[in-house]
């Protein structure tokens, strides 16, 4: 498997460019499963999804599929979804609640922890079956860590806890919790999961380059723009402005501040500086909602909440969180060509409804396959994944526009102008990190 | 020729036209099939009842149709360049209500979606409700309900011409 030495691997990631094979190879991503996918914290689930014990859904961890149950203990365990026995797909609903997990073919039981509670007619195992010995167990992900709600899980027994993997970053989480005047976040609503022909990394690397949406969603831009503002609409102008909000002008993406971390982490500032996601919006549903938020916590406090414009919070390897949208993206790695992005949103606890209906509209008019935005995002992975996949036009990738003008920042981490491909850059220096890293104890490896 | 027969054989012609004219392209004219309070709705859960705290693939109204028609049109839009092609294939036309309390006529067919395009395939499978106002010899369409049988899956491809 690491068969690929580390001064190969090196060699792949230069100043401002990245050779094709990071994308294309397939070497590569076997690689990346082992050493990022299998090693780092990933977000599994939130809390609100598992709220009483026998509560489970499936999740992924990369490209292996897990069960994540609340036992009867109180704890959240990550199980690989894999009969210990013949290794049959144990679970094939997306969520339940459930006392066991039975396997369809010899009824092997497990309990919500993994372990096997039973077999059928046992006598028949006779001495080759010792129901107490883990490896007759549900693999399970050995690290399994919750921050304020949010799941991760590690396929690793060592490594930094969570909350250090999460840096800066918690601040993300903490600001979407925090504009919840009961100070509570729920997924509701559903969600959508979209596949696209292209590497994993395509869909991180475009959340915070902000020099595409002018381009590639211009248009629906010009339909945006096209629209009249109306009093009746349905969905209160919504998704007119999200349209026509990829349209700043390259004079207002540059006014934008992205930072970048050498732990791959991300984030864009100031996106939303009008219109119903900006701090001051007065329309009704912002209105009341910031009301219900003043109440909670006082005006001055209620201010500083919502004044928080970081956008588009990348979490490395996998995660976008997004506190105005009220939403979350994973997307789940599947083969180096192939990936899943599954977008869901939060309701927060206390406030006024419409502000869930309108993080529901954001997700629709985002992220459903039929979204005029994310469509266009979809065609270009496709076309940026067919090109590198050939091997004669050019071995190297550029990510370095403005590379000259990122600056050290006194918080942490690098700062540029939103024309910049800072974020990019920050992801691959996370990702050589991890990438050689050397060969560390696999855990229970599911 | 009885009433009933001669209404169902009125609502299958304007279903096939209705996919001829998404076949052809026509997207402007398919939305002036909609009446002015006409909805457009695929939802994203099997039976989902929940237009508003669950998310759908797609919910809009006469006027934002015409954003997602104008765009239909645009020379820049990625996705539709080469523009898919598509068969629509209507069947299995039944009217489960003459007259609502509304007055209009609900009709529920089966929709078969092929498209082409780019060398790639995709085929798509849905019950269909229309919600159809008689309006002289034709009909506006109040709600078109289009549930995929696969709605709650991961989408392989994304939903760029109408269903």
């Amino acid at each position: 498997m690491s068969a690929i030495p580390e001064d190969e691997l090196r060699s792949l990631v230069r100043r401002g460019r990245v050779h094709r094979r990071v994308y294309a190879d397939p070497g590569i991503f076997a690689l990346e499963m082992e050493r990022i996918f299998a090693r780092s914290w990933l977000y599994v689930a939130h809390e609100s999804q598992l709220r009483k014990p026998g509560a489970f859904l499936r999740s992924r961890l990369g490209t292996e599929e897990v069960i994540v149950a609340r036992g009867s203990d109180g704890a959240v365990h990550v199980l690989a979804n894999r009969c210990a026995h013949r290794g049959a797909r144990l679970c094939v609903v997306e969520r339940g609640t459930a006392e066991r997990f039975a396997c369809p073919y010899h009824a092997w039981s497990f309990r919500l922890d993994g372990t096997l509670e039973a077999v059928p007619h046992p006598s028949s195992y006779g001495k080759s079956l010792d129901i107490d010995d883990a490896a007759n167990h549900l693999a399970r992900a050995p690290r399994v860590a919750s921050y304020r709600g949010f799941l991760f899980a590690s396929l690793v027994p060592d490594g930094p806890p969570l909350d250090e993997h999460l840096g800066p970053l918690c601040a993300a989480i903490d600001n979407l919790i925090d504009r919840a005047p009961d100070g509570e976040v729920e997924i509701a609503g559903g969600g959508f999961r979209v596949a696209y022909r292209g590497n994993w990394k395509f869909h991180q690397e475009n959340a915070n380059d902000t020099i595409h949406p002018g381009i590639v969603h211009e248009s629906s831009v010009e339909a945006g723009r096209q629209a009249a503002l109306r009093d009746d609409a349905p969905d209160g102008n919504q998704t007119k402005l999200q349209l026509q909000s990829n349209g700043f002008t390259r004079r207002e993406w540059d006014s934008l501040g992205l930072v970048g971390f050498d732990s791959g982490h991300a984030f864009m500032g100031g996106f939303y500086a009008d219109g119903v996601l900006s701090p001051g919006a007065d329309d009704p549903v912002s209105t009341a909602y910031r009301q219900c938020l003043v109440a909670a916590h006082g005006e001055t406090r209620a201010a500083e909440i919502l004044a928080v414009d970081t956008f588009n919070n990348l979490i490395f390897p996998n995660v976008s969180l997004n506190a105005q949208y009220q939403q979350i993206r994973v997307v789940h790695p599947i083969a180096p060509d192939r990936s899943v992005v599954h977008a869901q949103c939060f309701r927060l606890k206390g406030a006024p409804e419409p502000m869930f209906e309108r993080a529901v509209h954001f997700l629709s008019t985002l992220n459903s396959p039929a979204s005029m935005i994310f469509a266009d995002d979809v065609e270009i992975f496709d076309r940026c994944s067919a090109g590198l996949a050939d091997a004669h036009g050019g071995d190297w990738v550029n990510v370095a526009r403005g590379i000259d003008s990122d600056a050290v920042r006194a918080e942490g981490g690098r700062a540029s102008s939103g024309a910049s491909e800072l974020p990019m850059r920050a992801q691959f220096t996370a990702w050589l990190a991890y990438m050689t890293a050397g060969s560390m104890t696999a855990g229970s490896n599911p | 020729m009885t009433d009933a027969a001669a209404l169902l054989s009125a609502v299958e012609a304007f279903l096939y036209r209705e996919a001829r004219l998404l076949d052809a392209g026509a997207f402007e004219d398919w939305r002036g099939l909609f009446a002015e309070d006409g909805l457009y709705w695929i939802p994203s859960e099997p039976g989902q009842n929940d237009p508003t705290t669950t998310v759908s693939i797609l919910r809009e109204d006469k006027e934002m149709l015409a954003m997602r028609v104008r765009r239909l049109g645009h020379p820049r839009a990625y996705v539709l360049e080469p523009r898919p092609r598509t068969v629509h294939a209507v069947s299995n036309v039944e009217i489960v209500e003459l007259a609502d309390a509304d007055g209009l006529c609900r009709v529920a067919s089966a929709l078969t979606v092929h498209e082409y395009r780019a060398g790639d395939r995709a085929v798509r499978a849905a019950r269909c409700e229309h919600r159809l106002r008689p309006a002289g010899d034709t009909f506006h369409i109040v709600l078109k309900r289009v549930d995929l049988i696969d709605c709650d899956a991961v989408h392989d491809t994304v939903i760029s011409i109408p269903l």
